[in-house]
C-alpha cells in the first residue's frame, strides 16, 4: 500500500523531485539571504565607497568593473538585490492579506456583499496599473517605504478574484456543512476551515507576486520614482543608458543578470509549485 | 486672395528652383539663397504676446519686430535701435522714455488692410501692441515684463474691459512717430523689454479680423514672411521685398574681423531669400539630417561629443574634412544648489555653508557632466555682462578639503557630529541625479550627510515656494543682459515664491541692490555690481555650479552665424554661400 503523505509534505515531495524546480529554490534563498546579509549591514554596506577610478571594465579587483563615481558595481548590484527583495517581501505582505481577505468575505458572504467586493476591485482594476502606481508614487514621499506600499496596495486584485472563485466552490461543501451543524461561526468556517484548503493558490500567487513586484521596482526606479539615495537595479539601468554610448556595458549587465535571475527562479518556482500543491495531482507520480 | 495666388506661384517656382541646385552640386553659385534651420520642439504659434518659449520667440521674431534690439555682434550685449529711430530720450530722473519711431515702415501686405495692402507703423501700433499685453482678455505671458512699470497700465488692467481708446497715462501718443512711456517707479532695466517678442509690433486690423486665429496669422513688419501657420512639420518664409534699407552691421567685438563676421558689412538685409524651418523632435533625426546637409547647424548631440569633439583640441579630423564649423557658446546663465535660508541650520551660518561649498569637486562634476569646457562660477553674475569680473578666483568656489573640515569644525560641527541628514531636492532625470550623486559623495568626504531627492519640476516649485526644502538645485537663465537680473535672486525682498527661492536675506546686500537696481548703466554702477559680486563670493548664499558652455555644429557654407544668447531676429544676418554649398555637399 502506497504510504500516506500530508498535502505539504507530498508537495515537497513532488518539488524535490523536479531539478530546476530546486535549483530555482536555492537561487530564491539565496538571494533572500543576501538581502538579510545587507540588511544587517553585513554586506555591501560600504556600496557608496570610491574604491577605485571612476568606469573602469571588469577586472580581478572590481568584478563587475565600477560606475561613474568609482563604485564597485557588484556591490551596487548586491545592495540592489536587498531593495528588490524587501520591495517584493513587503508588496506581497501587504497585498496577499488584502486580497485573500476580501475575497474569501466576497466568496463566503455571496449577495450584497460579493456586489459590493467585485464592483470594488472592477472599479480598482479597470484603473491602468502602471498609471495608478506612478500617481500614487507622486503624491506620496518617495523611498522605499512607499515603494512597498504602492507595490501592495495595487496588485491584490488577481489574487482577489481567485480566492473569491475557490471560496464560493468551497462554502457549500460537506466539511463546511459539517461545521454549520457542530456550531461553527462565520469567521471560524472560513479561516479555519476553507482558508486552508485554497491556501496553495496564495503561495503560487505569492511567487508570481513577488517577481512581478521586482520588475515593478526596477522600472519605476528607472523613472526615478522609485528608491531614492540606496542603489536599485532600475537606477543602474538607467545609468547604463548614458553608459552604453561609450561601451561601458557592465552596469547594464550586472543589473539586468540580477534581475533575470530572480525573476526566472520564482516563475520557474511558481509553476513547479502549482504542479505541486495542486490536490488534484496528489499521490500521482508525476 | 491675388496675394495668395502670388505667394502660391513663387513658392512652388522657389521649389523647383531649390530642388535643382541641390541635386547639380556646384551649379547655380548665384541661385537661390535658401536657409534650413531646425526646431525642436512644437511652435505654439505666432502672437508675440504668448511666445513665452525660445521656439516660439525665434519665429515670431522672424516676421514680427520690435523697437529694439541687440547689437548681433558686439559684446558685452548692447541694445541698439530696430523700429526706433535712435535710442529713446530719458527724461524727468529715469523716468520717462521718448522713442522716435522710424518712417516709412511697412507692415507685410495681408488681407486684413484696406485692398491687402500693408500699411505705415505708427505709434499708435506700439501704444496698441504694449496695452494688448496689459489687456486680461488676451493673457498675455509677458505681462510679468512690464507688471507694475507702466504708470496707469495695471489700473487699466485692473478695470478689465479692455478699453483700448482710454487714455493710459504711462503711454501716451505724441505724434505719429513719436511715443512717451512714463514708468510708476524708476526701472533702468526697462528698455530691454523693447527687446523681447512681447512687445513687438503687432497692427489692429490683424488681430481684429483674426481674432482667435491671430496666432497663425503673422503679419509683421519683419524681415521675413510666411503664409498662415499649419502647426505641421515645417514653417517655410520668404523674403520680405517691401523690407525697408537695413545694413549688416560694420562694427563687432574684436576677433570678428578674423572670423568673416564682417564681411558682409553694409550689405542689405536680409541676406537669404527664403529661411525653411523643420520641426524635428528626435535628435537623432536632426542629427543624420545634419549629416546629410539637410541642415545647416545644430548642436552637438551629448552622445556624439566624443566622437564630434577632441578634447583640447576642437573638431575632430572627420567632421573637419566636411567643412563643419564649431561654434562655442557661452550660456548667460548659473546653475547652483542652494541653502534655504530660512531653515535653522544655515541661517547666519556662513562658516557651515563655505565649509560645504569648499567640499564640492567642481572640475569633477565639470568633467563628468559638461565635457569639462564649461566655466566654473566664481559668483553669480556670468560672463560677458558688465559685473561679471574676469579671472576673479573666489576663496569659497575651489575645492579644499582641509579648510572645508577646519570651517566645519568652526561652524560647530566637527566632522559633521551634530549634523543632520540634508536634504537635497532636484529636478529628476538621470544627469541631475548623477550630479546630486557626485555631491552627496563630495559632501560625504567632509562628514555631511546629504539626501538626494528626485522629484518632477513642480513638484520642487512646490517644495520652494512653500519654503520646505532644505537645499535645492537650480539654474537662472538671463531675461536680459544685466547683472540687475542675477543680484534680484538674492534680495530679501523677493523671497519665496518669489525669484529668490532660498530665501537669502541680507540687509547688507539689500542695501546694496536697491542702490543699484535704480542706477542707469555708467561705471559707477558697474563698480557695485563688482563689488556685490565678491559679496556674494564670500557669503555662499548658495553652492555655486556652471555658466554652462555649449558648442554647436554649423557647415561651411553657413555664414554669419556667430553665438548670441538673444537670438530674436537674427536670421536676417544669416547667409548661405550656395557655391561652397556645392562643392561641400560632394563632402558629406
Amino acid at each position: 500500500m502506497e504510504k500516506e503523505y500530508s498535502l505539504w509534505a507530498d508537495a515537497f515531495r513532488r518539488l524535490a523531485k523536479n531539478k530546476i524546480a530546486l535549483v530555482s529554490l536555492v537561487i530564491v534563498i539565496v538571494y533572500a539571504a543576501i538581502a538579510l546579509l545587507v540588511t544587517f549591514g553585513l554586506l555591501a554596506d560600504d556600496w557608496a565607497q570610491e574604491v577605485g577610478p571612476a568606469n573602469v571594465a571588469p577586472a580581478a579587483d572590481y568584478l563587475l568593473g565600477t560606475d561613474f563615481l568609482g563604485r564597485d558595481v557588484l556591490k551596487k548590484v548586491i545592495y540592489g538585490t536587498q531593495v528588490a527583495m524587501t520591495v517584493g517581501f513587503f508588496s506581497c505582505a501587504i497585498a496577499i492579506p488584502i486580497g485573500v481577505t476580501l475575497g474569501a468575505i466576497a466568496g463566503y458572504f455571496g449577495g450584497i456583499v460579493d456586489d459590493a467586493i467585485v464592483w470594488f476591485y472592477t472599479t480598482f482594476a479597470s484603473i491602468p496599473y502602471l498609471m495608478m502606481i506612478i500617481a500614487i508614487a507622486y503624491v506620496m514621499e518617495r523611498g522605499l517605504k512607499t515603494m512597498c506600499i504602492v507595490l501592495g496596495v495595487t496588485s491584490w486584485v488577481g489574487l482577489c478574484r481567485l480566492v473569491r472563485g475557490e471560496v464560493i466552490k468551497h462554502r457549500n461543501r460537506d466539511y463546511v456543512q459539517a461545521v454549520t451543524a457542530l456550531g461553527g461561526g462565520h469567521s471560524k468556517k472560513i479561516f479555519t476551515h476553507i482558508l486552508p484548503n485554497v491556501f496553495h493558490l496564495v503561495i503560487i500567487n505569492a511567487s508570481l507576486r513577488f517577481q512581478s513586484a521586482i520588475k515593478s521596482e526596477v522600472i519605476l526606479s528607472y523613472l526615478g520614482l522609485g528608491v531614492q539615495n540606496v542603489p536599485s537595479w532600475g537606477k543602474m539601468i538607467d545609468d547604463a543608458k548614458q553608459d552604453l554610448m561609450q561601451d561601458r556595458w557592465w552596469q547594464l549587465v550586472g543589473a539586468s543578470f540580477a534581475m533575470f535571475l530572480i525573476v526566472l527562479a520564482l516563475n520557474i518556482l511558481g509553476d513547479a509549485l502549482r504542479d505541486a500543491l495542486d490536490p488534484k495531482l496528489k499521490g500521482q507520480e508525476s | 486672395m491675388k496675394n495668395l495666388i502670388f505667394i502660391l506661384v513663387l513658392s512652388i517656382f522657389s521649389c523647383t528652383k531649390n530642388s535643382s541646385t541641390s541635386s547639380t552640386a556646384g551649379a547655380a553659385a548665384g541661385g537661390e539663397k535658401v536657409l534650413n534651420l531646425v526646431v525642436t520642439a512644437d511652435v505654439k504659434g505666432f502672437d508675440p504676446n504668448q511666445a513665452s518659449d525660445l521656439y516660439a520667440g525665434n519665429e515670431v521674431a522672424r516676421v514680427y519686430e520690435g523697437l529694439l534690439q541687440f547689437h548681433y555682434l558686439k559684446r558685452p550685449y548692447q541694445l541698439e535701435p530696430n523700429l526706433a529711430d535712435g535710442m529713446p530720450t530719458v527724461g524727468d530722473g529715469g523716468l520717462s522714455y521718448t522713442f522716435k519711431l522710424k518712417k516709412g515702415v511697412m507692415f507685410h501686405d495681408d488681407a486684413c488692410f484696406p485692398n491687402g495692402k500693408g500699411r505705415e507703423l505708427t505709434a499708435e501700433d506700439i501704444a496698441y501692441s504694449i496695452k494688448r499685453m496689459g489687456d486680461p482678455k488676451e493673457q498675455s505671458k509677458g505681462w510679468w515684463l512690464i507688471e507694475g512699470k507702466i504708470a496707469g497700465l495695471d489700473d487699466w488692467r485692473k478695470n478689465g474691459n479692455s478699453d483700448y481708446t482710454k487714455e493710459i497715462a504711462g503711454i501716451k501718443v505724441i505724434d505719429k512717430h513719436t511715443i512717451k512711456f512714463t514708468l510708476s517707479r524708476p526701472f533702468p532695466q526697462f528698455l530691454y523689454a523693447f527687446a523681447m517678442p512681447f512687445t513687438y509690433a503687432v497692427a489692429k486690423e490683424a488681430v481684429t479680423k483674426y481674432g482667435k486665429e491671430f496666432v497663425n496669422h503673422p503679419v509683421g513688419t519683419g524681415p521675413f514672411i510666411t503664409g498662415k501657420y499649419n502647426q505641421g512639420n515645417q514653417i517655410v518664409y520668404t523674403k520680405n521685398p517691401n523690407y525697408r534699407t537695413v545694413t549688416y552691421p560694420s562694427e563687432g567685438e574684436s576677433g570678428d574681423s578674423a572670423k568673416g563676421f564682417l564681411k558682409a558689412a553694409g550689405q542689405k538685409l536680409p541676406l537669404v531669400d527664403k529661411i525653411v524651418v523643420k520641426i524635428m523632435k528626435e535628435e537623432q533625426t536632426r542629427w543624420l539630417n545634419f549629416l546629410k546637409g539637410n541642415l545647416d547647424a545644430m548642436g552637438i548631440p551629448t552622445e556624439q561629443f566624443t566622437n564630434v569633439m577632441v578634447p583640447g583640441k576642437g573638431l575632430s579630423d572627420k567632421f573637419k574634412k566636411m567643412g563643419v564649423m564649431e561654434r562655442k557658446s557661452v550660456g548667460l546663465d548659473v546653475t547652483y544648489t542652494a541653502f534655504n535660508h530660512e531653515h535653522e541650520l544655515f541661517k547666519n551660518n556662513v562658516k557651515l555653508r563655505q565649509a560645504m561649498s569648499l567640499a564640492q569637486d567642481r572640475d569633477m562634476v565639470n568633467k563628468k557632466f559638461y565635457q569639462g569646457i564649461s566655466i566654473p562660477a566664481q559668483s553669480i553674475t556670468p560672463p560677458n555682462i558688465a559685473g561679471h569680473i574676469d579671472g576673479f578666483v573666489g576663496q569659497y568656489q575651489n575645492l579644499n578639503i582641509v579648510k572645508a573640515k577646519e570651517l566645519l569644525s568652526e561652524a560647530g560641527f566637527p566632522e559633521g557630529k551634530g549634523l543632520p541628514e540634508i536634504t537635497l531636492h532636484y529636478t529628476y532625470n538621470t544627469k541631475s541625479r548623477q550630479i546630486a550623486e557626485v555631491f552627496q559623495q563630495n559632501m560625504s568626504k567632509i562628514g555631511v550627510k546629504i539626501k538626494p531627492v528626485g522629484v518632477t519640476w513642480p513638484e520642487l516649485m512646490k517644495v520652494v515656494n512653500t519654503k520646505q526644502s532644505m537645499m535645492f538645485s537650480m539654474a537662472w537663465g538671463a531675461d536680459y543682459p544685466d547683472a540687475e537680473n542675477f543680484l534680484q535672486l538674492l534680495y530679501s525682498k523677493n523671497s519665496a515664491p518669489g525669484a529668490n527661492g532660498s530665501n537669502y536675506s541680507d540687509p547688507e546686500y539689500d542695501a546694496m541692490f536697491v542702490k543699484a537696481s535704480m542706477m542707469e548703466d555708467s561705471p559707477e554702477r558697474t563698480a557695485l555690481y563688482e563689488k556685490m559680486y565678491k559679496y556674494v563670493s564670500e557669503k555662499v548664499p548658495w553652492i555655486l555650479g556652471f555658466h554652462r558652455v555649449g558648442y554647436g555644429l554649423s557647415h561651411g557654407w553657413f555664414k554669419n552665424y556667430k553665438f548670441t544668447e538673444f537670438n530674436h531676429g537674427v536670421a536676417k544676418y544669416y547667409d548661405i554661400d550656395n557655391a561652397a554649398k556645392g562643392e561641400l555637399k560632394t563632402k558629406l
